[in-house]
């Protein structure tokens, strides 16, 4: 049994430059693959890292000569949805070179629309449903038996003599420390690059799921409608494995920017103690980045200056709107007040900041967009990462968004275009709003001098911050004329 | 009318309780705040010592030599009115840091022009000199500035000064090419034309935002952002090489 972990030719956020991440979702399950079922076989083939087109990937495919190929991210950040026709793509591709190999996707997005997602997929042999740590093990498994009993595999949506079906709901994974740490030796990690210019950068996540679940959140994409809201079910690697991570990173690999993708890092406090603890003791040079909720980092306002000798250069959290109305309806739990003495305190022990943002509520007017841009200009973080409004299925809020969804082309549901309109506002007024925002944004006199030149900003940030000054004009193509980047 | 001229610089610099001295030899004039700001970051203990009409200069030092920072206007009048305040405030070598456009397909944007001389478009010098007269930046700071402003993306040459940005014409333009000019500004003419008249030692540093022949717009470039640092920092290894 061959098993091939496939990233097929792929662009990226237009405002992230050539940016290109390890897939650690496929780091992960090679890990848990290799540990649990060792006489299956692993493959890697990242076409992005490798810069191969889709010529090469099928050359390289037919040589790897796989058993089963899995596509799929855990983390949105690779491109929300628009991942979606890329891996439909290649996986009709595949099947025209050989109509035997089995193809499973799953993950962010996949998750929680297996069936739904299946029954439109025809290339697709398996879409797993829920977490995937486990499941596609186990598929990987049971394939390479002489007779697979397919049903028997929790968490997953298969085809059955033209007919799709679902087995039975896989629980939650437990503890994460169960898990061995991301098979990164499997991977060409000298390829990956971030924002277009960072060497030796790895993306990773250390948690599952996040305890707040913001009705927005394309974090449920993830998991199987079927469970009890499984995405709020927060589960985290402990501090001494995060930081055993950071340490395999950098010891092994070279690397020198993690940026740790859990939606919500800084949950619990003594991981934050703990982290600081075990990097600091471990003599650790590796900077990472994590995203986490404004009250948690006042919270730990007293541990930022240990934070920041401990490696952190640069933090992320959300402040989507300002108003308490759309706060409420989001069910945001954060005060504007919070976010914006964050980025104070973070800045006084230099850290740099990251603010997502969103426009296409379906109550937004240019009026409500204008405010809270105002607003999020005066708290003036480092970077402003607007998100348009992406409603996919599988979150809270999608069947309220339903009715003004616009576009339906899933290359451009990337957070970057417009695919929504509003009770005032066009699907093109959204994205000229956006575009304006966004220039507005990275064009004013004194921000531009700081987040670009600034000695108080680690120079892995400020190269971040330059990606996104770069890519103004290609932002404002994506945004109003309908250009595709991912 | 009591007095020949109603307000001079001297008036201002006195209602301000200006002190001879308060102002360093070396001045660095800019319109942009960002430029001021960078800088101030690497003046060493900068002072606010002069503030009027929104003006403000500072004085700190800079290896050894004391040096103002100010923001010295945008448009030809208040460039007019800094530039004469810090002439008639003791500063002897006046720095312009500011933007042109370019007049030329091979200037970029990002690239740096050195003014030589100035072609007087701006209504406000007509009130301080005759119509023939041609400003000039001093020959020394721009042999000196040669050393430290090189290659490909430098260019040396005249800038044409206008008070109508958005009158930049095709009929305009063309003649103002021939008349030699490789830039448009709207500053560089009265700052070296006062800095001329009170025989004080100036040069433009000008980092290209957009360009004319192309019609490429550079202002929100990345490479603009980037040529505004190097001229800054360039500008204070000026300063260092200058006997001043």
């Amino acid at each position: 049994m061959k098993v091939l972990f496939l990233q097929p030719p792929l662009g990226g956020w237009v405002t992230w430059g050539r940016h290109i991440a390890i897939n650690v979702n496929h780091a992960q399950l090679a890990a848990n693959l290799r540990e649990w079922y060792p006489e299956i076989e692993i493959k890697v083939l990242d076409c992005r890292a490798l810069d191969m087109d889709e010529r090469k990937m099928i050359d390289a495919i037919n040589e790897i000569n796989p058993d089963l190929i899995y596509m799929g991210d855990a983390l949105q950040t690779t491109g929300v949805a628009a991942i979606a026709p890329r891996y439909k793509r290649a996986a009709s591709l595949i099947k025209q070179q050989n109509k035997d190999v089995k193809i499973c996707v799953g993950g962010f997005y996949y998750g929680a629309n297996a069936p739904q997602i299946l029954k439109e997929t025809k290339e697709f042999d398996f879409i797993i449903y829920g977490e995937t740590e486990v499941t596609l093990p186990e598929l990987a498994k049971e394939l390479s038996k002489k007779d697979p009993d397919i049903p028997s595999v929790k968490g997953l949506s298969y085809w059955d003599r033209g007919e799709v079906k679902v087995t039975a709901y896989r629980p939650l994974f437990k503890n994460l420390d169960d898990l061995p740490l991301p098979a990164y030796d499997l991977f060409p990690m000298e390829k990956y690059i971030g924002f277009g210019r960072i060497r030796n950068y790895v993306e990773t996540y250390h948690s599952r799921g996040c305890p707040n679940g913001c009705r927005f959140c394309v974090g449920w994409t993830n998991y199987d409608p079927r469970g009890n809201s499984d995405w709020t079910h927060y589960r985290i690697r402990s501090a001494k494995r995060v930081v055993d991570e950071l340490e395999l990173l950098e010891r092994k690999f070279g690397a020198k920017f993690v940026v740790m993708m859990d939606e919500d890092f800084n949950v619990y406090r003594p991981r934050i103690e703990g982290l600081i603890e075990e990097a600091l003791k471990r003599g650790l040079n590796v900077k990472y980045f994590f995203m986490g909720r404004a009250p948690y980092f006042l919270r730990d306002k007293d541990l930022l200056k240990e934070l920041r000798k401990a490696g952190l250069i640069q933090c992320l959290f959300g402040l989507e709107a300002v108003d308490d109305e759309t706060l409420k309806k989001i069910k945001k739990r954060i005060t504007v007040d919070e976010v914006e003495e964050t980025v104070i305190r973070c800045r006084e022990n230099k850290i740099g900041t990251v603010i997502t943002w969103m426009v296409g509520f379906p109550d937004d007017d240019e009026r409500a967009i204008k405010d809270r841009f105002e607003r999020l200009d005066q708290i003036d973080p480092d970077i402003a990462a607007l998100q348009m409004m992406t409603p996919l299925p599988g979150i809270p809020m999608t069947p309220e968004v339903e009715p003004y969804i616009e576009e339906r082309d899933l290359s451009k549901w990337d957070f970057q275009h417009p695919v929504v309109r509003t009770k005032y506002l066009t699907k093109e007024d959204l994205g000229r709003l956006a575009a304006w925002a966004n220039r507005e944004f990275y064009s004013k006199p004194g921000r531009m001098q700081r987040i670009l030149y600034s000695k108080n900003i680690h120079l892995f940030c400020r190269l971040a911050a330059r990606s996104y000054v770069e890519t103004v004009d290609a932002h404002a193509r994506a945004a109003t004329k309908g250009e595709v980047f991912v | 009318m009591k007095r020949d001229v109603h307000i001079t610089a001297r008036d201002l610099l006195n209602a301000m309780q200006f002190r001879e001295g308060d102002l360093g030899r070396i001045g660095i004039l800019s319109g942009q705040p960002q430029r001021i700001e960078m800088c101030l970051e690497i003046l060493g203990n900068p002072i606010k010592n002069f503030s009027a009409f929104g003006y403000t200069l500072w004085t700190g030092e800079y290896k050894g030599k004391r040096v103002t920072v100010g923001n010295g206007g945008m448009y030809a009048p208040d460039a007019a009115l800094v530039t004469e305040i810090v002439c008639e405030g003791g500063v002897d070598v006046l720095i312009r840091l500011g933007s042109c456009g370019a007049l030329r397909k091979d200037i970029d944007i990002g690239d740096l022009v050195i003014a030589e001389a100035a072609l007087r478009g701006d209504g406000v010098t007509n009130y301080y000199v005759d119509k023939g007269f041609v400003p000039r930046a001093e020959r020394e700071l721009i042999e000196a500035s040669s050393s430290i402003f090189d290659g490909k993306n430098v260019h040396y040459g005249t800038i044409w000064t206008t008070d109508a940005l958005l009158r930049e014409t095709k009929e305009i333009i063309n003649r103002i090419i021939k008349e030699g000019a490789i830039g448009v500004d709207m500053v560089t003419s009265p700052f070296l034309t006062i800095a001329n008249l009170y025989k004080r030692r100036a040069l433009a540093i000008l980092v290209v935002s957009d360009n004319l022949i192309t019609g490429e717009m550079g202002f929100f470039d990345i490479r603009f952002f980037d040529a505004e640092r190097e001229m800054v920092d360039k500008a204070f290894k000026l300063i260092e090489a200058i006997d001043a």
